[in-house]
Parts: structure tokens; C-alpha cells; sequence
């Protein structure tokens, strides 16, 4: 390590086994996610990204209960939510949001349920604080390959259909118009929707995954209009608030009050925010402009 | 003999006269199944005794309250509790129910222990438990004046029969003083303190699995290196509270070839009481230290 960076860096942050699962981990989610949620902000679908993840705290408090990995709960709570929010109508512009909405409140009660059993019927004391709000540093490195897995699925899903995704996310009348099945890519996009919620939903916590999915993708979409481009933005700004978190963290061990450090998932949404922030100021005619050409486009 | 009897006899007189001395059993609630069971040790046939937390599988750190506790504290006329914010919500019940005659044995009271004591076990500590006993009998007593005698002859025959755990705990110190351990969490470090073993964990990493929070990364780190640098002779965890991060010490410990012991919350039912699940633990710590042999599960 350079020796002007160690101010800014405790010792021992690299040499460190969960800060390096962390940093991996946080990254490959951190793409995904960006990926991902360029396509969420582009079809106006950050509710149902928000709520899918929030919808995700029943499966990981389930998965407390039957003592398995909470990414497995996300991950299967998450695909089931997705499959019910396109049945009862997340397609129509009018009704999605109930649709999405009633979905969300069901998932709530059970995971009220799970976390209510977490705590009274099974040893967890962490339950609560770990769905909600993520456990980097606790992942153990065995997750690390099915996180691997995950990952590779939700990008290859959106690198394989990302032609018909892009018209469809623009207009979808367009894209019906060149024969496009609609449904079906609304159907593959939900899928790697649920699967990178549910792997930030492993990072920075179920309630937190929307931040990482929406706030560097809607950055990205301020800085350039084209997809491409937006979600490579978007994956990168996510990949440096994640390891900028994972550092602050570390670094604030001995930070107020007592020492122990300060939460990752809190730096990682508050420096998406900024970001977020300095874009609104920097690109903000840009942003017109932009708006104005989306649609044009989309007529 | 006689002068005893007519001694009595005053004692139920006087009684008799005063507030209402209990005629049958004294209802009694304690928190944790420890303290029940010590209750139901000092008054024998003149108490029936419920405890709140008595399932080895859940943690007491979280417990949430149902209705029927409620009602069975609001009947009761001695209520024990640990305090040191360990059984909150005993407290909450308590000042919605108020009963003139019902008496409390708080544990963090008695014991003259402030709020901010950082760890709650209190029930691990040898010269706890003599005092519950004897502040029992005094309960009791008050209630149920007639049995006094009773009481303070069971009280004297508890605190002797911590004799065997005493006893292995001073044995244990005299061997293996100073021997290495790491912990979970601060369940039996009272314990681990009075056996003379050197706990390398923080406090800190085991406060945050005890709160739930997740530690830092170089607590982590730090404690994973205790195994697989061998600094320490036993991994000692709280079998009631187990997730990912602390089977990821008992592997970790496993596969360096350091014994494993699980320590309990509350006690483990059944076929214990609270001096044979005491001694129990001991057993398990020097069977650990001198034989390498894990016990995870009493």
C-alpha cells in the first residue's frame, strides 16, 4: 500500500478475510445492480424494484427459521413475489402499483410472522437487524460461489434479451409494433430483478437494496441517455459506493461513541445519495434536454 | 422441641392478625427458569413456581411476552427477575399490575449492581445464587410466616449443595489458571472469571453477538485467529444463540482441533437443576481443557 494512502486507510484493511469477501461480494452486486436498475428507472418500475426488495425481508426471515442462508429466502421469496406481481398486473401502467402494493403488504405480514418466530422460537438474535439491514462482513466466504451464480444469471438474462429490454423499457407500444413479445422480456426482466434485489438484500440489507438499485442507475440516466453507457455508469458508481462504504466502515472502528465501527449499509446509501445529489446539480438542464428526447423517442 | 412449637405459634398468631398470610402455596413467577428452579428449591411444598423463559432453544435476550405471563404475574406473589435490563419487559408487566403484597426479587438489586453492568448473566457467578436463596427464604417468610423455619433450612441445604460445582470451579483454577479461551458471547464468563481462565475475545465482539449487531471486521478477524493461530485451548459458545458468524467460529475451531463447549442461557430441561447444570458446564470446560473433548450439547 502506497504509504501516502494510509491515513485514509486503517491497517490491516486488505489482509482482512471479511473485508475481502466484502469487497468482493459488494462489487459483483454492486454491477449487477446497476445493470439492473438502469432498466428499472427506464421503464418507471422503482416501486416494484423497492417493493420486491422490502417483499424479500419474508423469505430471508423465513430462511432464519428453517436455518438456512438468508440469500436463499430472498432469492426464492423474491422470484414468487415477481411471478404474483406480473399475474395480477404489474404489465398496465394504471393498475401496477396496487397490484405491487397489495403484494407488498401480504409479504410484510409474513415476514412480521417469521421475525415474531426468529425471535421466540428459534435462536436468532440477529434476525432482525441482519434482513433488514445486511451483514457484509458476517457473509461466510461459502455464499461467496451462489452469489457468483446469482449474478451471472440476472446479467446474462439482461445481456441476452437487452435489444427487445431497451425498446420495451422506452415503449412498449413500439415494441409491439416490431413484433416484440412484451410480456415474455417483462417477465425475464422481473426475474433478474428479483435476483439482484435479493443479492443487495445479502449486502446492504432488504430495506436498503432499492438504493443500491435505483440511486446509481437514476445518477447514470442524468449523466447520458443512452443504455448502454447508463448502466455501465450506473454499475461503476455503485461498485465505488460499496467499496467506499466497506472502507469507511472499516475504517471507523474507532469512531463515536463507543468504537466498533458504524454500519456499512449506512455509508454505501449515503454516498449513492450524494452522488445522486451532485448530479441533480451538474446535470440538471442537462436533464430536460434528456427528458425531452426520452420522449420524443418514445413517440 | 416445645419452646420451638410455641414459637411458631406466635409467629402464625401474630400473623394471623397482620395482612393476610398466605394460607396455601405462594404463587410465584421467575424469569428465567434458573431462578424458578431455585425458588421451587427453597419452598419446597409451600410455593408453585412458573417460569417465563424455560425453552433451551430460544434467546431470552429477545423474548417477546404473551398474554397468559401477563396474568400470571399479575397473580403472583413473588416475582424474580434478573434485572440489568435482561428481562425488560418483567418490569413493563410489574408497573401495569400493581399488587401491594406481592413482593420482587430483583437479582441486580440484591446483588447492589449498577444499570450499567455490561454483562447480564448475572446467575453465572458463584456468590450469586447463596443470596437469592437466602433473600428467598426471607420472601418466603414474610408471606407465609408459619414455614420460616422450612425456608431457611432449605436455603442453607441449596447453598451447600453448590458444594461439588464450587469445588470443581477451585480445582479447575488451581490446574489450568490462565488457560485461553475465546467466547461467543458473555454468557458464562462469570463462570470462566471464578475458574481462573483467560477470556482473549472483546467484550466488545461478544456485547455485539449478544445485542444481535453485527461486529466489526476486525473483531472478526481477530477472533477467527485465535483458532487458526491456537491461542486458545476451548471455544466457549452459547449453544441458545447460534447463526451463521458463530458456526463459522465452532468450523473454524473444529477444524484447528480445539474443543468445542456450549453453554446455556437458561437451564437446559430436562434432568437439571440448577447446581448439576452448573457443574455440568465445569465438567464440560475441564474435560475440554484436559481431555480435548467437545460437549456442545448437555
Amino acid at each position: 500500500m502506497p504509504g501516502f494512502l494510509s491515513p485514509l486507510i486503517e491497517p490491516g484493511f486488505f489482509s482482512n478475510l471479511p473485508v475481502q469477501t466484502a469487497l468482493v461480494v459488494g462489487g459483483v452486486v454492486a454491477v449487477v445492480s446497476g445493470i439492473v436498475g438502469t432498466f428499472t428507472v427506464m421503464r418507471g418500475q422503482s416501486f416494484a424494484g423497492h417493493s420486491l426488495a422490502d417483499i424479500g425481508t419474508a423469505g430471508g426471515s423465513a430462511a432464519f427459521v428453517l436455518g438456512i442462508s438468508p440469500l436463499f429466502g430472498f432469492v426464492a421469496m423474491n422470484l414468487m413475489a415477481a411471478g404474483v406481481m406480473e399475474w395480477i398486473g404489474i404489465r398496465r401502467p394504471r393498475g401496477r402499483d396496487l397490484a405491487t402494493g397489495i403484494v407488498l403488504g401480504a409479504a410484510l405480514g409474513l415476514a412480521a410472522l417469521f421475525l415474531y418466530l426468529d425471535t421466540t422460537a428459534s435462536s436468532t438474535t440477529g434476525a432482525t437487524v441482519n434482513v433488514l439491514f445486511g451483514s457484509i462482513f458476517t457473509l461466510p466466504a461459502s455464499m461467496v460461489p451462489f452469489i457468483a451464480i446469482f449474478s451471472v444469471v440476472a446479467a446474462a438474462i439482461v445481456l441476452v434479451m437487452y435489444r427487445p429490454l431497451v425498446l420495451t423499457s422506452i415503449s412498449a407500444d413500439l415494441a409491439i409494433a416490431q413484433g416484440i413479445r412484451v410480456r415474455l422480456v417483462g417477465i425475464g426482466y422481473l426475474v433478474a430483478l428479483a435476483l439482484a434485489v435479493s443479492l443487495s438484500a445479502v449486502t446492504i440489507g432488504a430495506i436498503l437494496s432499492t438504493a443500491l438499485l435505483i440511486g446509481p442507475a437514476a445518477t447514470a440516466l442524468r449523466i447520458t441517455n443512452r443504455t448502454g453507457r447508463a448502466a455501465a455508469i450506473a454499475a461503476g458508481i455503485g461498485v465505488v459506493a460499496t467499496w467506499l462504504g466497506v472502507l469507511l466502515a472499516y475504517d471507523s472502528y474507532y469512531w463515536f461513541p463507543n468504537g466498533g465501527g458504524w454500519p456499512v449499509s449506512f455509508f454505501v446509501v449515503t454516498l449513492i445519495f450524494l452522488v445522486y445529489l451532485l448530479s441533480q446539480l451538474r446535470f440538471r438542464g442537462r436533464s430536460a434536454a434528456q427528458r425531452r428526447s426520452t420522449a420524443a423517442q418514445a413517440r | 422441641m416445645a419452646a420451638g412449637l410455641a414459637l411458631i405459634a406466635v409467629v402464625s398468631a401474630c400473623g394471623a392478625t397482620s395482612s393476610q398470610p398466605v394460607k396455601d402455596t405462594i404463587a410465584v413467577v421467575a424469569a428465567e427458569n434458573q431462578y424458578g428452579d431455585v425458588a421451587a428449591q427453597i419452598g419446597g411444598k409451600d410455593v408453585s413456581v412458573t417460569s417465563v423463559e424455560s425453552n433451551p432453544n430460544t434467546d431470552p435476550h429477545t423474548y417477546e411476552v404473551s398474554p397468559s405471563i401477563a396474568q400470571q404475574v399479575g397473580a403472583a406473589l413473588v416475582v424474580i427477575q434478573n434485572g440489568v435490563g435482561y428481562d425488560n419487559y418483567l418490569t413493563r408487566i410489574l408497573s401495569a399490575s400493581s399488587n401491594p403484597s406481592r413482593r420482587v426479587l430483583n437479582v441486580q438489586h440484591l446483588l447492589g449492581l449498577p444499570d450499567s453492568t455490561p454483562n447480564p448473566h448475572l446467575w453465572y457467578d458463584p456468590t450469586t445464587m447463596p443470596k437469592v436463596a437466602n433473600a428467598l427464604a426471607a420472601d418466603y417468610a414474610a408471606l407465609k410466616p408459619v414455614d420460616a423455619s422450612y425456608f431457611t433450612a432449605n436455603a442453607s441445604r441449596f447453598i451447600a449443595s453448590l458444594n461439588p460445582w464450587l469445588q470443581a470451579l477451585s480445582s479447575f483454577k488451581s490446574r489450568y489458571a490462565g488457560t485461553p479461551v475465546a467466547t461467543t458471547e458473555p454468557v458464562a464468563d462469570y463462570m470462566l472469571q471464578a475458574a481462573g481462565a483467560d477470556n482473549l475475545t472483546p467484550f466488545k465482539f461478544q456485547a455485539d453477538i449478544m445485542n444481535g449487531v453485527d461486529p466489526a471486521p476486525q473483531d472478526v478477524s481477530l477472533e477467527t485467529s485465535l483458532f487458526t493461530q491456537h491461542k486458545v485451548k476451548v471455544l466457549v459458545y452459547n449453544q441458545q444463540v447460534t447463526d451463521t458468524l458463530t458456526q463459522t467460529f465452532i468450523s473454524a475451531a473444529q477444524s484447528a482441533k480445539i474443543p468445542v463447549i456450549g453453554v446455556y442461557e437458561t437451564m437446559p430441561t430436562p434432568g437439571y437443576n440448577y447446581q448439576s447444570w452448573m457443574l455440568a458446564e465445569v465438567t464440560s470446560l475441564q474435560k475440554a481443557v484436559a481431555d480435548g473433548i467437545s460437549t456442545q450439547h448437555l
